[in-house]
């Protein structure tokens, strides 16, 4: 067979999962595990005034917030999310209880017996008061105001997203000898290990936590799972069996986490035919409690004005909560609100000023050594010019855009410009996280990585292992990434931020290098490598001022489009994308995740359309809630190019959001070519174009 | 207690029938997702049951005359095989589900379901399709439209089995199908629209617009039809603003979690008169 | 309750179940064949899909009645032939295989795409899979490692 790859490396779980071998958590024999469903409300906000649960055969349990044992309350970034509602409930579907028992009907039946008396209360639904607020500003903004020839205002909204991964949420919990032992389909084990600790103020060591095969994540294993296991873990030490249960696809579109809808309100000022100073309002939806919204708030602010330089910036930005379920983690992390406003604002500011948009951006375009949006600075080499020239060459761009400027054209291209800043914000690395790699050399001579990153789909498992193999010369075939276990791996951070391979991804190639320099045969050598941050990294929380991130990655997609009138549906044709990630560890992977977010963010640009109606989510099903099929995308072309960063192994910086990111813009940014409309919102789905088309000006 | 029955052939279906009132159970691929209750649990049913996919004398596609009868248990993968079906029948069967469920659902049991959103029965309202019942009371037939009455309603008595469809073979001059939903496979229709007509020396000798998800059944108007029948094809195409606000009288979609009613108004009229605008 | 027999990956069984049971609920906790995955329950997303006498079926929605007599194939007795080597062997060049949980039901799809047409093109490919969702690959790979296997059982003359 031909080799299309031939520098990439055969995943590991490459022949367990494609032969059905791989063990995912409702896989897992376990004969004796009692199933768990939760109890929910029935309301979306108000008080609750009586509980009455029916008479519980035999080996039956109910849960509830007076089981709690030390802390009523699950550890995600900002702490007020409660394992389990107690007295009050702020969203239809809040978890209040669980009935666990030996037979799922059975439990299923009880369930429905539960009667919940609530003194309702009106829920809020809109935007109303903010419960967390961020600010910054560059420059000289009054300034800019005053000696402007002309200022532009525009507001932009995107949509909650629902992350559809295959394998929903799913969790198998047991005591072993007094020890709370998990499996779960998850993304962060340390976050499930934390909010277990929490919730039971037990010892950090009785609690293990053991990762099984992860059928897909993006961000929804990310905090949800840690809700969860405090959950499960108050019902454990009760009941004292195990406890299991695997997610409905319909409760897991109805209960889970969701990415934050936003909407994002810019005013430029222009002078010269230059953008001198923007304002920005990025407006957030936390769902009914904060959680990690104030570090979504965060990324989005941070990427307010993407991959530009701007001279002046007034940034406020604010997390709402409504009483719906609240949102958390999706890739991209609040950075796809943003960038969408930003690229989609910056188009249709170029052609207010009567100027070509491609000559307008490339204006204002990020160089090296720039200030970015939060005074912090560019430090390395960006190639952009070179990622636009590529991607514009591959997909016959400038002959393109012309020819669909004429007015019968039904078809469109765009192009969106992009970054992401890969790890965790500021000095979040070092002092929330302090990731270390553990790496054994055993006294056989076979090399053994020990990290907590969660390989759903990624190939994270392959790629810190070819970091080792590479960096000491050594057989593939004798170097071992075990799963992530709490018990034997330290812990090296979550799997998220896009910091896998930029951060953790450095640990290994600086623990490789350590080990082999200590190398002796036949003796037992082990690495521990601690994490340190680049000396160039200042970053102030409380004024969001500094250098966001050790590296950012960067990309361009160019989408094509056809439009059929008729109908108002839009057909992609052709989506070339390049980005540069540093150095591609293995480039079928990288590819890989470039195909993917592509699909993802087609979904979230134009198919995917998730609605709340009267607090619940309007769209319940996996058939109401249309994810991209094989017959909705195209061939997707893929170049990357290196651009070697001095603090990743083998120079190699993140991939897994940067991918999904630009996706929504350019996609919008065609089919507005097509349609001769200007689109304010995403999706951008056929009854939303039917408005623009039939209503709209030109 | 609900009981379960696998009859092994037809008399002792009927049988089964005539003496208990069942779900009809064929491909599955209605009744397992709308009883189904949760993972690793039957799905809950609150009548007898009697499964009739094992029936392999209602497995068949034939010609009898003028007509290509198709049997009850013959799934849609066979339909799409057979040299004998009407391409537009084809058209319409190859864009509903996936290819999985096309091998297990059968064209009998969607008519059974009647959902608003059938796809298939919209092209067999454009055949004048005969939907033909047997019990051990005897046989029946009757069209398509009488036998389809309103949301998951059909006239079939508790002890007839839906045995067999009659499509009447007719040549048409054009025809057109679309179906409109929210990506391109898999996927619950928004609207859909069939048409056929048939020319003679310019002159309309049939004409047939028929409109699926926009109203509790599909959408025919015989009536109208009938008045455009004589007219030359300019004629006809003069009378388009007419014709479609005539139509537009008895489209009457909803809005729910898939489109709004405006959307599916201004689509499917947007698909008549393309049609309309096609025919010569 | 009645005694239902088939025959899964060329084994005969009798299992006493409902008629009414989910082949899938049957092959994964009756037979313990967890190759076979639930997606959704309700027959959209192709992650339980199994071959019944060679042609693929959603196992979500197959009531047990109506696999009786028949000759079911999983990936847990596919991944055995010769046949899966040469698709597993694409999809693993090609990298159609990320979190790995919709592809036993796309190698069944594949395979099912190949016993009826062993020579397709990209949008046979593309509508044979139609029912498989993937949430990883955005079916790039995927599609490619379908006609990349089509191609080398081509050329070795593979009987699928």
């Amino acid at each position: 067979m031909k080799r299309y790859f031939p520098n990439s490396t055969v995943k590991i779980d490459n022949e367990e999962k494609m032969a059905g071998k791989a063990i995912f958590t409702d896989d897992i024999l376990c004969q004796d595990a009692l199933y768990v469903v939760f109890v929910r409300s029935t309301i979306s906000k108000g008080k609750i005034l009586r509980i009455e649960v029916p008479a519980l055969p035999d080996g039956y349990h109910y849960i509830d917030a007076k089981d709690i044992v030390k802390e009523n309350v699950v550890s995600i970034i900002f702490s007020d999310w409660p394992v389990f509602a107690d007295g009050v409930v702020n969203y239809y579907g809040e978890t209040i209880g669980l009935i666990a028992g030996p037979d799922k009907q059975t439990v299923l039946d009880l369930v429905r017996k539960v009667v919940i008396t609530y003194q309702e209360e009106t829920p809020n639904f809109e935007l109303k008061e903010s419960v967390f607020h961020k600010h910054f500003a560059k420059g000289d903004i009054a300034k800019a105001k005053q000696e402007a020839d002309f200022s532009y205002t525009e507001t932009f909204r995107t949509s909650l997203q629902e992350h559809l991964y295959l394998e929903t949420q799913a969790m198998l919990m047991w005591l072993d000898g007094d020890k709370v032992t998990v499996k779960a389909s998850m993304q962060c084990p340390y976050y499930v290990k934390k909010a277990i600790v929490r919730t039971l103020g037990c010892d950090p060591d009785n609690v293990r936590v053991i990762q099984p095969a992860v059928g897909g994540a993006f961000g929804g294993k990310e905090h949800y799972p840690s809700l969860l296991s405090a959950q499960l873990a108050t019902a454990l030490v009760k009941i004292k069996k195990p406890l299991r249960f695997v997610f409905d696809r319909t409760e897991d579109i109805a209960f889970t986490t969701k990415r934050h809808p936003s909407q994002t309100t810019y005013t430029a000022y222009v002078k010269n035919n230059k953008i001198t100073g923007i304002e920005a309002h990025v407006k957030l939806d936390g769902g009914a409690y904060i959680g990690c919204s104030g570090v979504v708030l965060a990324r989005a602010l941070i990427a307010v004005v993407d991959c530009y330089t701007i001279p002046s910036l007034e940034v406020n930005g604010d997390v709402y909560l409504t009483n719906t379920v609240p949102t958390a983690a999706f890739r991209g992390f609040g950075s796809p609100q943003t960038i969408f406003a930003f690229e989609m604002f910056i188009n249709h500011l170029a052609k207010a000023a009567k100027a070509d948009p491609l000559e307008f951006r490339f204006t204002h375009l990020a160089k090296k050594g720039d200030i970015t949006a939060v005074s912090g600075n560019f430090h390395d080499e960006i190639i952009m010019p070179q990622l636009i020239e590529k991607a514009m060459e591959m997909s016959d761009y400038k002959r393109k855009i012309k020819e669909y400027n004429k007015p019968n054209s039904n078809k469109g291209i765009g192009m969106s410009w992009f970054l992401h800043g890969c790890g965790f914000t500021g000095s979040g690395e070092s002092t929330i996280i302090n990731a270390h790699v553990k790496l054994v050399k055993e006294a056989d001579d076979t090399v053994h990585l020990y990290t907590s990153q969660v390989d759903f789909g990624q190939g994270n498992r392959t790629t810190l292992k070819k970091i080792v193999s590479d960096t000491l010369g050594y057989p593939e075939h004798l170097v071992f990434h075990e799963s992530p276990d709490t018990d034997h791996t330290l812990n090296t951070g979550p799997t998220a931020a896009s910091r896998t391979i930029i951060i953790v991804g450095y640990l290994c190639e600086k623990a490789a290098k350590h080990l082999k320099e200590q190398w002796v045969s036949g003796k037992r050598i082990e690495i521990i490598e601690p994490y340190v941050a680049p000396p160039y990294i200042h970053w102030d929380e409380e004024t969001m001022q500094g250098d966001a991130y050790p590296g950012y990655a960067w990309g361009v997609n160019i989408i094509e489009v056809s439009y059929d009138p008729l109908t108002y549906q839009v057909h992609v044709d052709g989506v070339w994308s390049t980005y540069d990630v540093g150095h591609a560890i293995d480039e079928r992977i990288v590819v890989g995740q470039s195909d993917g977010g592509i699909a993802q963010g087609i979904g979230y640009g134009m198919l995917e359309c998730m609605d709340i109606k009267d607090g619940k989510f309007y769209q319940k099903t996996i058939s109401d809630y249309t994810v991209p099929t094989s017959m909705d995308l195209p061939y997707m072309e893929t170049v990357l190019i290196d651009n070697h960063f001095a603090y990743g192994a083998s120079g190699a910086k993140g991939a897994g959001e940067l991918t999904f990111v630009g996706v929504a813009p350019a996609l919008c940014l065609a089919i507005e070519q097509a349609i001769k409309r200007k689109i304010n919102k995403i999706p951008a789905n056929p009854e939303y174009i039917m408005e623009l088309v039939e209503n709209g000006k030109d | 207690m609900v009981n379960k029955y696998l009859p092994k052939n037809l008399k002792e279906a009927l049988q089964t029938l005539s003496e208990h009132d069942c779900y009809i159970m064929a491909g599955g691929t209605d009744l397992m997702v709308v009883k189904h209750r949760s993972s690793g649990l039957l799905p809950t049913f609150d009548k007898d049951v009697i499964y009739i996919m094992g029936l392999e004398e209602l497995n068949f596609i034939k010609k009898v005359g003028e007509n290509i009868v198709i049997g009850a248990t013959t799934n849609y993968s066979d339909i799409l095989k057979s040299p004998i079906v009407p391409q537009l029948l084809k058209d319409i069967v190859i864009e509903i589900a996936s290819p999985s469920l096309r091998n297990m659902a059968t064209l009998v049991g969607n008519i059974g379901n009647a959902s608003p959103a059938g796809d298939a029965l919209v092209g067999l309202y454009l055949y004048d399709t005969l939907i033909e019942l047997t019990s051990v009371r005897g046989k029946r037939v009757m069209p398509i439209s009488e036998f389809i009455y309103g949301v998951r309603r059909i006239r079939r008595e508790k002890d007839e089995l839906i045995t067999s469809v009659i499509i009447p073979q007719q040549h048409f001059t054009n025809t057109k199908w679309k179906k409109v939903g929210s990506r391109k496979a898999e996927t619950i229709s928004k609207i859909t629209f069939a048409g056929s007509c048939t020319i003679d020396q310019g002159i309309i000798k049939d004409i047939r617009l028929v409109f699926g998800s926009v109203g509790i059944t599909v959408v025919r108007r015989p009536e109208l039809e009938a008045r455009y029948i004589g007219l030359t094809v300019e004629q006809l195409q003069s009378k388009t603003d007419e014709i479609l606000l005539e139509y537009g009288k008895f489209i009457l979609p909803i809005s729910d979690q898939r489109s709004t009613k405006d959307y599916r108004f201004k689509v499917a009229m947007n698909i008549a008169r393309d049609f309309l605008s096609h025919i010569e | 309750m009645a005694k239902i027999k088939f025959v899964v990956n060329n084994q005969p069984y009798e299992v006493d179940v409902d008629p009414s049971a989910r082949l899938l609920d049957v092959l994964r906790d009756e037979l313990h064949l967890i190759g076979v995955k639930e997606g959704c329950g309700e027959g959209s997303c192709g992650a339980c899909t199994v071959l019944v006498n060679g042609v693929s079926y959603s196992s979500c929605l197959t009531p047990i009645a109506n696999i009786i007599g028949k000759e079911i194939l999983t990936i847990d007795g596919f991944n055995k032939t010769e046949q899966y080597r040469i698709i597993a062997d694409a999809f693993a060049e090609l990298g159609g295989s990320q979190c790995g949980f919709c592809t036993p039901g796309m190698i069944m799809s594949t395979y099912a795409l190949f016993l009826e047409n062993p020579d397709p093109t990209e949008e046979e490919a593309r509508l044979s899979l139609s029912g498989n969702l993937c949430r990883c690959t955005g079916y790039n790979s995927i599609i490619k490692a379908v006609l990349e296997a089509a191609k080398e059982g081509r050329k070795r003359g593979i009987k699928w």
